[in-house]
């Protein structure tokens, strides 16, 4: 045999190791089952547990697996509440205080070993009780105890003395009855609050008040975390951890159907097309982590693994027209999707009310700090340091809630775009013409990202006022910190919100909630609170969003802070997933996603 | 020789302690949990967590502890950032993925590396030798992320996207032999592009001194062939220099390459221990600290043996 043919041979063989390889790498199903193949911008969840999870990534995980009582209504912006687990939304007593729910019957858990004969039990009333009480047992790293904290008559008791016999060497007596939680039935049960709060219903759909069996927890036990026994549409079938996540159809979900309520758009763009269809759509569930946004990009446009993408900020321009944000033909050409997602954001530049400078209520205070918004120009930030991709708005209240203003503006008080006559006009009115006499502005942001790059801009836009800034760039940590210690008397902050009700935005600025509280510009008006304390009860209508504008008017006629602006993420879809509507403010969607096994995803050219 | 290695293992042993004790404060400089729990979590939860993760005892209790556990391999402690885990089942997975890349990626630069430098080394001041040198110093000038990114790209994508197959994964692992050409062999590859031209620089340099010994010129007199003074003499001459090079890169191959591996989503030892530095995971952190520097400790007890083993000259006594 010549050298030649040695070589001919080593190159063929090499060729057919990395064909083989190739085959590996595609997540395709021989027997036509319907693969869903997601990714995940993160190294996975930390937990399945419930009680445990905090995250958006533990969110997204154990909502295949578990449910709350209740769920958001897929389709419908803005978000409102549906029953999950439940025949009908719980009826609420007059006072406001008391909720009576009915299970659904004939819900089951998952088929586990932890029952008789690996056979999933019904769901009871007991089961809800025992789940929440979970979250007051310390020994399980409850990490959102906050949900429940105050809310529950008898419940922070109850925590208090189990815990302190745990730490006496007694045992947490699950039990043990507590006032507010009431069984009336196999199926019913009733909560008692401390204080009439609406805003409890939207804890009611989140991811840590699911449902557990504690059969499951018992007999798994540390193993529980990674072994997750729920009533939802899918089970875990393995989970290699910073890897991938697989999970498969729950041969015995319950009759869950596509919805049928939809939104104008919604059948052009497909989503109505399942209304009906028994839940989940799909068979088998991958999700592939990514610690890093490139190979999570190149996948996508390359067709492979993965069926949708969030577009990375450095890969905006490669899939948008910056100008028009629209997706460029290219990619539409190959029956690529393009969904925008607003997010509940409230980014501002935060005022501190107490302080001998821009705090106070008088004239020429308000005056003062409305010159600072006036000249702030947020558009210009947006295109700087977003290509424009996020919304700038009037207000506290993010988009998509009730309360938001139209077309983002609130008449008369539009702080998009800097005003520098008007702002040069108003700060000589607060006795400062053209910031003669107003001492450097000591301005507190967090050293991230581009936040200093940010500041700088910041200093420019208040210097064409003649005033002075003095960054002080720290750690967040140390931002809290003197924010929270009413040290700050000019700050960079953003909130997220909770959960999509207004309410959650104006508790930013209630009186009794001031530093270290969530109220960081120790905002205090007598009528706002008293407002804010009446809206917190109400329920959603015209007249509590009437309530929220007004909120909204008052808080900017006094301008405790500059602003706003909300995040706007992109995502590409590809035309193989079917009825996917991005959304980030719940993650029990993948039930209701389908794949088209016969459309390949599309590869760019 | 095992009396050698027994006495260097022996008179290690503060070293370790010391380095050991060092990590262990360290670690505790800034409370651990307090870290992990954040600065909204309550007296309460802290005190709970501290008892919880046995840091409530007294630090000679828990320094010993951590001995006991390094020294025994005993890593059944709890991962504090992924929950039902334990520090061995953790560091466990992580190891084979982080191999799959290291070891090749090591063998090959070295071999690759050497040989680069041996004939540069021979050419010296002529082109050959010119074109090697402008390459390293090119390769050395680039960023290692440009590399990934670029390799990524172009090594992966590119080819996917211009011809349809995939030889090479853009990301992610699968373990087994049949796998590793798919989802390795890029980030192989780049690993030894990169590693090329500083290893190319310092073995030229080690081989040029060699090529002025007394040694070159006696078998060039002797009409030794040019392959043989290569190979044989100078080679054999400079493997103290480069079992050093070596040896010292070794505990790097089980700490694995935090870029590559972030990168290629490739579950390895350099992802598992930034996940656990963002987790706070602090059993993770402090584990991983303590092995490193025994392993460290080791490979300096094996190169020394080694010297021996290659060099007559070298005694161990």
């Amino acid at each position: 045999m010549t050298g030649t043919d040695w070589f001919t041979r080593i190159g063929v063989a090499a060729l057919l190791v990395l064909a083989g390889g190739a085959c590996g790498g595609d997540e395709t199903d021989s027997s036509g089952a319907k693969v869903l193949s997601l990714p995940m911008r993160t190294d996975g969840p930390k937990t399945m547990d419930p009680v445990r999870g905090s995250t958006t990534y533990d969110n997204r995980a154990c909502s295949l697996v578990y449910q709350p009582l209740l769920q958001y209504k897929y389709l419908i912006r803005p978000y409102e509440l549906e029953p999950l687990l439940l025949e009908e939304m719980p009826s609420i007593s007059d006072d406001g205080r008391v909720y009576t729910f009915k299970l659904q019957k004939g819900i089951r858990f998952q088929d586990d070993e932890c029952f008789p004969d690996g056979k999933g039990r019904e769901l009871v009333a007991a089961d809800v009780i025992y789940s929440w009480k979970r979250m007051a047992d310390e020994s399980n790293s409850p990490k959102s105890w906050w949900l429940l904290d105050g809310q529950i008559e008898g419940f922070d008791a109850y925590r208090e003395a189990q815990n302190l016999a745990v730490d006496g060497g007694g045992k947490f007596d699950y039990k043990q009855e507590v006032s507010g939680l009431k069984l009336l039935g196999e199926h019913e049960f009733q909560v008692t609050l401390t204080e009439p709060v609406y805003t409890f219903m939207w804890k009611l759909a989140m991811f840590q008040l699911a449902v557990v069996p504690r059969e499951a927890v018992d007999h798994h036990g540390d193993a529980f975390v990674d072994h997750p026994v729920g009533t939802g549409p899918f089970k875990l079938d393995s989970w290699e951890r910073r890897k991938k996540m697989v999970f498969v159809r729950n041969p015995t979900y319950w009759d869950d159907r596509y919805p049928d309520e939809s939104m104008p758009g919604d059948v052009e763009a497909g989503f109505t097309k399942a209304v009906g269809t028994a839940l989940p759509i799909a068979d088998r569930v991958v999700i592939t982590m990514f610690q890093q946004d490139q190979p999570m990009w190149l996948q996508f446009d390359a067709g492979k693994n993965i069926q949708y993408t969030q577009v990375p900020a450095e890969n905006f321009e490669e899939a948008f027209n910056k100008r028009t944000r629209e997706l460029k033909p290219e990619w539409a050409a190959r029956g690529i999707t393009a969904h925008e997602v607003p997010l509940l954001d409230f980014i501002f530049r935060g005022f501190n009310m107490e302080d001998s400078l821009l705090g106070g209520y008088t004239e020429e205070k308000v005056k003062l700090r409305k010159a600072i918004c006036t000249a702030l120009d947020w558009e210009e930030q947006n295109r700087s340091f977003y290509n424009s991709k996020n919304i700038v708005y009037d207000g506290m209240i993010p988009p998509d809630m009730d309360g938001h203003p139209a077309s983002h503006k609130v008449k008369g008080q539009d702080y998009g775009d800097a005003n520098i006559e008007l702002a040069k006009k108003l700060l000589a009115d607060a006795g400062y013409p053209g910031g003669q006499g107003l001492p450097a502005l000591e301005y507190y942001v967090s050293r991230s990202g581009n936040s200093a790059e940010q500041a700088e801009m910041l200093k420019r836009q208040l210097s064409r006022l003649g005033i002075e800034v003095k960054v002080r760039l720290v750690d967040f940590s140390t931002l809290i910190e003197t924010v929270n210690t009413k040290k700050a008397p000019f700050f960079s902050f953003a909130w997220s919100s909770d959960y999509p009700d207004a309410e959650n935005n104006l508790a930013l600025f209630y009186g009794p909630n001031e530093s270290p509280g969530s109220n960081h510009f120790n905002y205090k008006n007598a009528e706002y609170d008293k407002l804010y304390e009446q809206c917190r009860t109400m329920v959603p209508s015209p007249e509590r969003t009437a309530l929220y504008e007004k909120m909204r008017d008052m808080v900017l006629d006094d301008a405790p802070y500059a602003g706003s602006m909300a995040r706007r993420r992109h995502y590409l879809v590809q035309p193989s997933l079917k009825n996917f509507k991005p959304t980030e403010t719940f993650y029990n969607w993948v039930k209701y996603l389908d794949v088209d096994p016969s459309a390949r995803p599309a590869a760019s050219n | 020789m095992w009396a050698y290695i027994f006495r260097r293992l022996i008179y290690n042993v503060p070293v370790f302690l010391g380095i050991l004790l060092f990590v262990f404060a360290a670690l505790r400089v800034n409370d651990p949990v307090w870290m992990y729990l954040g600065k909204g979590a309550t007296q309460e939860q802290y005190e709970t967590k501290k008892k919880e993760f046995g840091l409530d005892r007294s630090y000679p209790v828990q320094y010993f502890e951590l001995l006991g556990d390094v020294v025994t391999l005993n890593f059944d402690q709890k991962s504090w950032g992924q929950e039902g885990l334990t520090v061995g089942e953790l560091l466990g997975s992580s190891i084979k993925p982080s191999l799959a890349i290291t070891v090749p990626a090591l063998f090959l630069t070295s071999i690759i590396s050497i040989c680069v430098g041996l004939i540069s080394s021979f050419f010296r001041g002529g082109k050959v030798d010119k074109t090697l040198v402008i390459l390293a110093v090119l390769g050395m000038s680039i960023s290692f992320l440009v590399y990934i990114i670029l390799g990524q790209y172009f090594g992966a994508y590119k080819i996917l996207k211009e011809t349809g197959a995939s030889p090479f994964a853009i990301s992610g692992y699968e373990p087994g032999i049949g796998n590793w050409a798919h989802y390795c062999l890029l980030p192989v590859m780049i690993s030894v592009i990169v590693a090329m031209g500083y290893d190319t620089r310092f073995y030229r340099a080690v081989m040029v001194e060699e090529t002025t010994r007394d040694y070159i010129v006696t078998a060039q007199a002797k009409g030794a062939s040019r392959r043989k003074i290569l190979f044989v003499h100078m080679l054999k001459n400079a493997m103290i220099p480069i079992i050093t090079r070596i040896m010292i890169t070794l505990p790097f191959l089980i700490a694995g390459s935090i870029l590559l591996e972030m990168y290629f989503t490739i579950p390895g030892m350099g992802r598992t221990l930034i996940t656990a530095i963002n987790d706070k995971d602090f059993p993770v952190i402090q584990v991983f600290t303590a092995m490193f520097a025994a392993l460290f400790i080791l490979s300096n007890i094996l190169t020394d043996v080694l010297y021996a083993l290659v060099d007559p000259r070298v005694r161990l006594s």
